[in-house]
């Protein structure tokens, strides 16, 4: 007999369970479900940015034959958002519109010919408001509110204070102080949003095609807005075209969506376009950010002192917790005592923002990784050995701010990316030609594994996952965790065949339906793989013990006397033993089709501390570290940066996919590229300007450079098979490896991003005329 | 107004009573049924629509259907022959040159009329080629390691 | 599905049925590649009742070059040209211009003639019509104001971004105008007459950035041609925020002859920066000595005095006005010294 081993795939290469049907186009995304009879939905948006409104007419659109529904505010008066503390969000407006492009009326008509035209018909009689396009705007004294319990036009202060900063400035050798500001910058997924809505009216149930990251939080906000009984409520969300946070919460296309179809008693399509996609927005805020570092001679960082400005948008979605990541976030990747947050979060009459890839920690870790450059640079210390030198204490161990650290890759990231870089010897390669300057530039950042306490808790374990045996032999993986094209089916799939010692074809996969799957989340914070993992590792186990028992009793042994291979079950090395299916069979004889469930829940101690108000914001089980060495090309005539390559190290606990992980992190650091070069959410008077993909300008393949990822795994003792998330946190670090390169190449530090070719050539000119003013970092 | 349109899709002859304005991508989608072909932005943009008209590759949110009247059009589900993923598609999948998915139909096409071309492309060629697609997922460098592969799969026999 | 406002379509198989149309319908658009007509449409911002297909005519679509001669029809797409043989080794200019518009899969589609007669562009006119609605109009459609220059008192400053244009300017290039009257050829810089600035009147022969060709309504581009002149050197530059895709932020052709140690001929044409391409005028005056420090001096103050660049643009006009200098004097300095 052959010997049967257990199979294996934790490490391995594994391409997606899904791409299959993706590459051949037979993966369907919500704009894909076109049944007949379907309805065109269209929005009708305020062309104002702040206004009262007196009157929504749509008579003359009613009016047109193939008009079937028309929703506006007075259709719904349920607020609606992702944090329950504020909800302030409506899927149509009522009495107040707060941006340009936000929801006023809807219309669901035969086609979208007629649908379009009635849109055009529909009148909106406003008095118009004084309108508050930036964070300093709003917060004017006289500025009028926003809204109601947001005095001053605050969504949220944060203030702590932990340690003596004064005491800290005053023993340090060095004092150091700048402003930065990063642009608002939108996540631009390739697919733009969509709904499906169906209404059965006979039965009075709704089922609701979703493209989102969070079906779940939909569920609920459809029930809430539609004022139904939330078992009434079926949510689908198919494929989806990518998310980065646009999609971690409920979105107004889903709400408006299911208001037509119920009023239409039908199904309505609503496929926004490309500039309703950025309007719809939910992107990273504007942030500026005022940053006082204390360091010893050695480099050694005595205290922080930060402020933070976020220009929010006209509603609070994420807001609080943006604002406060970016406080609570600048701790948990050095050791810092001594440090000094304020926030704001300011409401404005802009699209509202949301929750980017790197929620709240990117534009605030941009700042501090260049400041810790320029004061290494003024103190004459290698970026390096400032990094090292400011290292954890070795884990386990907890930051002041009461955050759990349990693995701590960074060292290792450290010395990966010096290494292969060749980072000393970067002198001798810095010599460009001609009117090219060369560069380098180092910087780390670092992220959670999901919020060890989700936003909408009830006290349910924080992850369910289900498996389902039958008489085939195969196993379904039922699951709420939303694949959106991170691989977060892979890594499921993959936990539960390695923990059965199968091969992966044996493990199916559902997702995606709240008829089918148990309930989840979402995919965000960067969750999924360790959290749904880890309860797929306990279903799988749960699963293994119900196949043991069942071939103890075949055999019989004892449960503890069998031997699990995989394929066979035996009673010792000397047994012939049990195929996979015999045990299936016999398995079968108690219980019928097999059901298991897996469970996971955060530890308590992971959930952050009570020092401050909201200080839980911040607390996971893991945190994944990231260090990165950007090459740059300056040409110092037309100012135009060229990134020749970047060398980045991701310590993500265990790399249980290892194409998945290098997939992750090379899109993390780009979309970081984006931010940091080209990408610019503006507006002009309040109209988004840059509401389409040209003026938005997501690098091409021509402008993207090969990235060397180097995994660093550090086994995480709580992460499934010791994994940490890998999908975020090397986005952040590319943004100061980006401007400490340029600050090289050049002598020109650049606090301000987008660092476009044009500012570039501004600094480049302002210094030629000898007036540049302390613009001199390098 | 309404034109009869006949032209050579993913291989079958077809002949449908279409309305002058509707565009390529419109006619694959809601009319055909061929939800492959994505839209992304609106208007010529991110590339998502590509498909290949004579072999060449063409953005379907900006031709009128009208226009394909008596060519060859073909869409990433003509690619599977035999139920068998084609190399550019092998490539994508195995070297991770897709994530969401939503951009990979484009990219798989662009990619296609590449290798028809030209079977050896160099890193700088593929760049070129696919400077039309844009990607939100991947940074494109596996993006070129799918294609690179599926080079070398194409000249070991595989259909393109 | 995306509705496009209702038109008819006419696909003519000949030049004179192609005539014969544009003459019937006034008010209809030539539909080449579609990859800038058709955006607009399904943004609202142009709705025209006859669309004419010319990519049916085969006439419109030769290209010819030789040692002694350039000829490229209408019809003939960027990448075609782009790929020739011919225009690549006589007309590099040409070849290079046409080989960095857009991206590939747009010069697969988009044509000479549509490259050459581009609309201008504007970073309020370039918008959805819920857009321009919302922020009144601008005089390049309907609207009252230039929002780039509110006081600009009825002169639109949209801006050309055609990337042919500027190679072809560079080459003394003419066209062929077809029109029920018949066929002329006129110089292609007489095509373009967005020239009014700031407070000047637009009047028949000095548009701006919306009346900024000079074709009678019926009339259309036919063909490009040019002659080759012995030595002359060019070649074509530009830069874009991005590497693909986009629109120049600013693009230069240069050509010129070198005679031993002498600048013999000089020319030099821009495109993104104002309502029309800019062929460089006086550049005659800084040729017939050595390429040395004045001659740069005199490039650089013509391109401050000739090159506009308003904000039309989310890349400032200050920007786009100075690297077009740059790139200028880069492509000068390389062709003299044989580049």
């Amino acid at each position: 007999m052959n010997e049967v081993l257990p199979a294996h795939n934790i490490g391995d290469y594994v391409p997606l369970v899904d791409g299959p049907e993706k590459v051949s186009g037979r993966a369907k995304y919500t704009a894909d479900f076109i049944a007949p009879g379907m309805l065109a939905g269209r929005i009708f948006r305020s062309p104002y940015s702040h206004a009262e409104i007196l009157e929504v007419d749509v008579s003359e659109a009613l009016k047109l034959p193939g008009v079937k529904a028309i929703v506006t505010g007075a259709d719904c008066d349920k607020g609606f958002g992702v944090l329950p503390i504020a909800r302030s969000e409506h899927p149509l407006a009522r009495d107040r519109v707060r941006y340009c492009g936000e929801p006023v009326a809807a219309v669901a008509a035969l086609d979208d010919v007629t649908a379009r035209e009635a849109v055009r018909r529909i009148k909106l009689k406003a008095r118009e408001l004084p309108a508050y396009h930036t964070a300093k705007a709003a917060l004017a004294p006289d500025a009028v509110e926003l809204h109601e319990r947001r005095p001053k036009n605050i969504e949220r202060d944060v203030f702590f204070e932990i340690g003596d900063v004064q005491a800290a400035f005053a023993a340090s050798d060095l004092v150091r102080e700048a402003n930065y500001n990063c642009a608002e910058v939108c996540q631009n997924q390739m697919e733009m949003h969509a709904a499906v809505a169906d209404y059965d009216a006979e039965r009075d149930r709704i089922t609701v095609h979703a493209s989102t990251q969070v079906p779940y939080y939909v569920h609920l906000m459809l029930a809430q807005i539609l004022d139904m009984d939330m078992s009434r409520i079926r949510v689908i969300k198919p494929h989806v075209g990518g998310g980065f946070g646009c999609r971690t919460e409920t979105l107004n296309v889903e709400l408006i969506a299911a208001l037509l179809a119920r009023k239409a008693s039908g199904c309505v399509r609503i496929v926004v376009n490309r500039e309703e996609t950025f309007i719809t927005h939910r992107g990273r805020p504007e942030t500026d950010i005022r940053l006082k570092i204390g360091m010893r001679k050695d480099g050694r960082i005595t205290g922080v002192e930060c402020e933070a400005i976020m220009r929010g948008g006209a509603h609070s979605g994420y807001g609080i917790v943006t604002i406060l990541y970016a406080g609570s976030m600048l701790y948990a990747i050095y050791d810092l005592h001594n440090v000094k947050y304020v926030g704001k979060r300011v409401l404005t009459n802009t699209p509202p923002c949301g929750a980017f890839r790197g929620h709240g920690t990117v534009d605030v870790r941009f700042a501090f990784e260049s400041l810790l450059d320029a004061m290494a640079r003024e103190l004459d210390l290698d970026p390096f050995a400032v990094r090292r030198v400011n290292l954890l204490p070795p884990p386990p161990t907890f930051t002041d701010n009461d955050l759990m650290v349990n693995s701590y890759g960074l060292p290792e990231c450290l010395d990966w990316v010096e290494r292969e870089s060749g980072w000393k010897n970067r002198k001798g390669r810095q010599r460009g030609n001609g009117h090219v300057r060369k560069g380098f530039g180092m910087a780390c950042s670092h992220y959670i594994s999901g919020a060890s306490k989700p936003v909408n808790w009830t006290g349910e374990p924080h992850a369910t996952v289900k498996l389902k045996l039958d008489f085939d032999g195969s196993i379904v993986l039922l699951t709420g965790a939303a694949e959106i094209g991170q691989g977060s089916s892979t890594v499921l799939v993959q936990s539960v065949a390695e923990v059965l010692g199968l091969d992966l074809s044996r493990v199916r996969i559902v997702t995606g339906d709240s008829d089918v799957v148990p309930k989840d989340n979402g995919s965000y914070s960067s969750r999924v793989t360790f959290l749904v993992g880890n309860a797929a590792i306990d279903a799988a186990n749960n699963l293994k013990a119900v196949l043991i028992a069942a071939a103890a009793r075949k055999l019989d042994a004892k449960p503890g006397e069998i031997e699990c291979l995989g394929e066979l079950y035996r009673a010792g090395a000397q047994d012939k033993g049990l195929t996979f299916n015999e045990v299936v069979v016999e398995a079968l004889k108690d219980t019928g089709t097999i059901t298991v469930t897996g469970n996971y829940s955060t530890i308590p101690e992971s959930h952050g501390g009570k020092k401050y108000r909201g200080a839980a914001i911040g607390g996971t089980m893991g945190y994944s570290y990231s260090a990165q060495v950007v090459e740059v090309s300056v040409d110092d005539e037309t100012g135009v940066v060229t990134v020749d390559k970047v060398w980045v190290a991701h310590d993500c606990g265990k790399a249980l996919n290892r194409l998945s992980v290098e997939g992750q992190v090379q899109g993390s650091v780009w979309m970081g590229m984006g931010q940091a070069m080209s990408e610019e959410v503006a507006y002009y008077d309040g109209l988004m300007l840059t509401a389409n993909m040209l003026d938005y300008r997501v690098p091409t393949i021509q402008d993207s450079p090969p990235i060397e990822v180097g995994i660093v795994e550090s086994n995480d003792p709580h992460g499934p098979f010791g994994a940490k998330e890998a999908g975020e946190g090397s986005l952040a670090a590319f943004l100061p490896a980006l401007t400490n390169a340029i600050a090289d190449a050049t002598g020109l530090r650049f606090n301000d991003l987008p660092v476009t070719s044009d500012r570039v050539f501004a600094a480049l000119e302002k210094r030629a005329r000898g007036t540049a003013r302390n613009n001199n970092g390098g | 107004m309404a034109r009869i349109l006949q032209l050579t899709l993913n291989g079958r002859a077809r002949t449908d009573a279409i309305t002058e304005n509707v565009l390529l991508l419109d006619y694959l989608r809601e009319v055909v049924g061929l939800t492959g072909t994505k839209t992304g932005c609106d208007g010529g943009e991110c590339g998502a629509c590509t498909v290949l008209v004579d072999d060449q590759p063409r953005l379907s949110c900006l031709m009128l259907a009208a226009l394909a009247d008596g060519r060859r059009v073909d869409t990433v589900e003509s690619l599977v022959s035999d139920g068998r993923l084609s190399a550019v598609q092998r490539g994508f999948h195995e070297k991770l040159g897709s994530q969401c998915g939503y951009c990979t139909p484009g990219f798989v096409m662009a990619s296609a009329g590449l290798l028809r071309r030209n079977p050896r492309p160099s890193e700088d060629e593929i760049r070129e080629a696919l400077g039309s697609n844009i990607c939100r997922c991947t940074g494109y460098v596996k993006i070129i390691e799918a294609v690179q592969y599926a080079a070398q799969l194409h000249a070991a026999g595989a259909s393109p | 599905m995306e509705a496009l406002p209702p038109f008819d379509l006419i696909r003519p198989r000949t030049l004179a049925q192609l005539i014969d149309a544009r003459a019937a319908h006034p008010a209809s658009r030539l539909l080449g590649g579609g990859t800038d007509l058709m955006v607009n449409i399904r943004r609202g911002i142009v709705a025209p009742p006859v669309l004419i297909d010319v990519n049916g005519v085969d006439e419109l679509r030769t290209i010819e070059a030789d040692a002694h001669a350039l000829e490229i029809g209408a019809a003939a797409t960027l990448s075609e040209v782009a790929a020739h043989s011919g225009v690549m080794q006589n007309y590099p200019v040409v070849a290079q211009a046409a080989g960095h518009i857009a991206g590939p899969t747009h010069r697969n589609m988009g044509t000479v003639g549509g490259n050459i007669a581009l609309d201008t562009r504007c970073i309020f006119y370039n918008q959805s019509e819920w857009w321009r609605q919302a922020n009144h109009h601008c005089l390049k459609t309907t609207g009252e104001i230039c929002h780039v220059a509110p006081k600009s008192r009825g002169v639109c400053f949209a801006t050309f971004s055609g990337d042919l244009a500027p190679a072809l300017l560079t080459l003394d290039a003419e066209i062929d105008i077809a029109g029920v009257s018949g066929k002329r050829t006129v110089p292609l810089a007489e095509l373009y007459i967005g020239y009014a600035r700031q407070n000047e009147p637009v009047t028949v022969t000095r548009g701006d950035g919306k009346f900024f060709l000079s074709l009678q309504p019926s009339e259309i581009v036919t063909a490009v041609r040019a002659r080759n002149s012995p030595g002359l050197r060019s070649a074509y530059d530009k830069i874009r925020i991005r590497r693909s895709i986009e629109y120049p932020v600013t693009g230069v052709a240069v050509a010129l002859r070198r005679d031993g140690d002498i600048l013999a001929d000089l020319r030099v044409a821009f495109t993104g920066t104002n309502p029309r391409p800019v062929r460089l005028a006086g550049t005659d005056k800084l040729c017939g000595g050595p390429l040395d420090a004045p001659v740069f001096a005199g490039l650089d103050a013509l391109v401050r005095d000739q090159i506009m660049a308003m904000k039309t643009t989310f890349t400032p006009g200050h920007y786009r006005r100075r690297v077009a200098g740059v790139l200028a004097r880069r492509l000068v300095q390389r062709l003299f010294e044989g580049g």
